[in-house]
C-alpha cells in the first residue's frame, strides 16, 4: 500500500494535479487524504514537518472540490498540497520560526504570499521545519528536531529551508514555499534535488515572513519541476501596500510559456571565480554536465569575470548579522507569548525579564549572530565594519551589472559540496557558513536565482547536485524559460 | 587580529539585552574573533568614492496614501494579538514596572 501510494505521490506534479482533478481522476479531498497518509509513515524518519494541518486542508481541499462540482474554473494551484516554511505566517497555526522563543506563538493573520495561495485554492498542509529564524544551512539549528535529507538519512537536507525542500523530495508535499536571505531555498534544493527559486528582490511581498534580515529576504518556491517553479512564483509576486520595498512589475506570457527560439538568444556567462578552490570533484563534474546540456539547447555560453565576489562572503556576514541583530530586538519573551504568563520567580524588572528571556530563548547560532550584529554596528565599528561592507556590497552589484551587459543570465553552481553528514559541521561556524558561498552573492545584489538539478536523482548512492542560473533583475522568465526546456531534455 | 575580552562580550551581552551563560563565553569569543578576523581582508577592497548601498532595492521614498486602515485588516484581530499576551487586562499588555524595580 505504502509503496503504491508513494509511486503515484512521487509522480506528481503542479501539472499534474490540475489535469487530475480536471478530468476528475481523483478528488481535491482523497489526494489530500493520501497525503496525510504517507506523511503519517514517512515524516516519522524523515521529520520535515513541524506542524500539521489535517482538518483545515481537508476543508480546502473539500472547497476546491466544491467548486469543481459547480462547475466552475480552477486555477492551476487548486488542490495542491503545500509545506509552508514555519517563519512564514498561516493564520490560526503554530509559527515557531524553528525558535524556542515562539514556541506558543499562533500566527494571528496570514502572510500576504499565504493569502495569496489559499485564494488560488492551494492547501496548506503543514509548516515545515527550519533553521532557528532561518538561521544555518543544514536545518540542524532548529530548537525543536533534525530533518533529514531524504535521499540519505544520515544526511543534512540543507538549511534553512531544509524542512521544505525534504518535504517535497520525500513526496510529503507537492510544492513548498521557503525563505532565502543568503541561500536558503536554492542550496536545500541543490543537496534534496529539487528545483528552488530565489525571487528579485522586491517581486514577492515580505509581510507575513518573520524577518531575519530585511534588505536581503525573499520568500520563493520549491518545487519538483522548473514548469511548476514558475506557476507557484507567478501565483506569490505583486506589489503590496504592507511591504513597501515591493514592486509593481509586469511579467510577460514568457513567464509560463517560454518560447525556445526567444530562450536560445541568451547568453550566458561562466564567471571564472565561481569555478576554482573549495568545490569538490563529484559536483564540478556534474556542473560541467549541467553546462554541456544548457549548450545543447543551442545556447550561447563565455566566460566572464566578477572580480568582487571573494569579498561577498566577508560582506553578506556583516550586513546580515547587522540586520540580525536589529529585526530579533522585537523578540522579548513577553510579546509572541514565550512566558505563558508571568511566573513569580521572574526578575522583578521588564529589563530583567528581557535578559533572562532572550538568553534562554534564543539558540547557539542566533546568539552568534546578534553579538556579531552589535559589534559590527557598535560605536566605535560601525565605519571599519558595517559602512564598508555597504560600500563592498555596491562593488559586488556593479560587477553584476558589469557583466549583465555581455551577458543575460549567470550559470554557477549552487552548494560546493553534496549533502554533508549530520553533526559534520556544527561546531565550526566558518565551515558552515562557506556552504552559502556561490548563493550569497544574488542576495547582496538583489538578484534572482534558481536552483535547477543537474539530473534526477537515481538512488544510486551519489547524492544530488544543482546548479544556479542567476537573472537580471525582475527577468525571472529568464532563468525558468531556460530551466524549463533544460529539464526536459 | 582582533581579540575580544570578556569585557566585551559582556557590554555586547548587555547591548542585546541578552544574558550569557558562563560556560559558553569562551567559544563565543574564539568563534567572534575567527569570523572578525576573516572580514580583515576586506581592507584590501579599494572603496573610495564608492556609494554605499544602503538596501536591496532600487525603489527611493515610497509613499501611501493616507487612508485610515483597520488593524484587523492588516494584522489579524487585535483579539488574537492580545491573547499572544502573557497578560493582559482590558486589552492592555500587562508587564512589571519598566522604572523602579531592581535595578540593572
Amino acid at each position: 500500500m505504502t509503496q503504491e501510494l508513494m509511486l503515484f505521490l512521487k509522480d506528481l506534479t503542479i501539472k499534474k494535479i490540475h489535469e487530475g482533478l480536471k478530468n476528475k481522476e481523483f478528488t481535491a479531498f482523497e489526494l489530500t487524504k493520501e497525503f496525510f497518509d504517507y506523511i503519517e509513515t514517512r515524516d516519522k524518519e524523515v521529520q520535515a514537518y513541524l506542524s500539521l494541518d489535517k482538518v483545515g486542508a481537508l476543508a480546502a481541499a473539500e472547497a476546491v472540490d466544491i467548486a469543481i462540482a459547480k462547475g466552475e474554473d480552477i486555477g492551476p494551484l487548486a488542490g495542491v498540497p503545500m509545506a509552508i516554511k514555519d517563519n512564514l505566517l498561516v493564520k490560526g497555526l503554530p509559527a515557531t520560526a524553528g525558535s524556542k522563543m515562539l514556541e506558543n506563538y499562533t500566527a494571528a493573520y496570514d502572510a500576504t504570499v499565504i493569502k495569496k495561495l489559499k485564494e488560488a485554492g492551494a492547501i496548506v498542509i503543514g509548516k515545515a521545519n527550519m533553521d532557528e529564524f532561518a538561521m544555518g544551512s543544514s536545518t540542524e539549528n532548529s530548537a525543536f528536531k533534525i530533518t533529514k535529507n531524504p535521499h540519505d538519512l544520515e544526511r543534512v537536507p540543507g538549511g534553512s529551508s531544509g524542512g521544505s525542500a525534504a518535504a517535497v523530495a520525500a513526496h510529503m508535499a507537492v510544492a513548498a514555499l521557503g525563505t532565502d536571505t543568503g541561500g536558503s531555498i536554492r542550496q536545500p534544493a541543490s543537496l534534496c534535488g529539487v528545483v528552488g527559486l530565489k525571487p528579485t528582490y522586491g517581486a514577492v511581498s515580505r509581510s507575513g515572513a518573520i524577518a531575519m534580515a530585511s534588505s536581503l529576504d525573499q520568500i520563493g518556491p520549491l518545487t519538483k519541476t522548473v514548469e511548476d517553479a514558475a506557476i507557484v512564483f507567478n501565483a506569490i509576486k505583486d506589489k503590496d501596500p504592507l511591504d513597501a520595498t515591493s514592486v509593481d512589475m509586469e511579467y510577460g506570457d514568457d513567464l509560463l510559456h517560454p518560447k525556445l527560439e526567444n530562450v536560445k538568444k541568451l547568453r550566458i556567462g561562466l564567471p571564472k571565480e565561481y569555478f576554482v578552490e573549495g568545490m569538490d570533484e563529484y559536483t564540478r563534474a556534474e556542473v560541467n554536465k549541467a553546462i554541456e546540456k544548457v549548450k545543447s539547447l543551442g545556447i550561447e555560453v563565455k566566460d566572464i569575470s566578477l572580480p568582487n565576489m571573494k569579498h561577498a562572503l566577508s560582506c553578506y556576514y556583516i550586513i546580515m548579522p547587522a540586520e540580525v541583530s536589529s529585526n530579533m530586538a522585537r523578540f522579548d519573551g513577553i510579546r509572541y507569548g514565550r512566558l505563558d504568563e508571568l511566573q513569580q520567580d521572574e526578575p522583578k524588572s521588564l529589563l530583567g525579564i528581557y535578559h533572562k528571556q532572550r538568553g534562554q530563548g534564543f539558540g547557539k547560532e542566533v546568539r552568534r549572530r546578534i553579538m556579531l550584529g552589535t559589534y559590527v554596528l557598535s560605536s566605535g565599528y560601525y565605519d571599519a565594519y558595517y559602512a564598508k561592507a555597504q560600500k563592498v556590497r555596491k562593488l559586488i552589484k556593479d560587477d553584476f551589472d558589469k557583466a549583465f551587459e555581455e551577458v543575460d543570465v549567470i550559470l554557477t553552481p549552487v552548494s560546493p559540496t553534496t549533502a554533508f553528514k549530520i553533526g559534520e559541521k556544527t561546531s565550526d561556524p566558518m565551515q558552515m557558513y562557506l556552504s552559502d558561498i556561490f548563493t550569497l552573492t544574488l542576495n547582496l545584489a538583489g538578484l534572482p536565482g534558481v536552483s535547477i538539478p543537474v539530473r534526477q536523482y537515481e538512488g544510486t548512492g551519489q547524492m544530488p547536485v544543482g546548479f544556479q542560473l542567476i537573472g537580471k533583475a525582475f527577468r525571472e522568465a529568464d532563468i525558468l524559460g531556460i530551466g524549463q526546456f533544460y529539464e526536459r531534455l | 587580529m582582533t581579540h575580544i575580552t570578556e569585557e566585551t562580550l559582556e557590554y555586547l551581552a548587555k547591548l542585546s539585552r541578552m544574558d550569557l551563560a558562563d560556560g559558553e563565553k569562551k567559544k563565543l569569543a574564539g568563534d567572534l574573533e575567527e569570523i572578525l578576523n576573516h572580514f580583515e581582508e576586506l581592507n584590501e577592497v579599494d572603496t573610495t568614492n564608492v556609494e554605499p548601498m544602503t538596501g536591496g532595492t532600487a525603489q527611493r521614498n515610497v509613499f501611501r496614501e493616507d487612508d485610515a486602515n483597520t488593524r484587523s485588516e492588516i494584522n489579524g484581530s487585535s483579539k488574537d494579538i492580545i491573547d499572544a499576551f502573557p497578560a493582559h487586562e482590558r486589552g492592555y499588555l500587562k508587564v512589571p514596572a519598566v522604572f523602579g524595580g531592581e535595578e540593572e
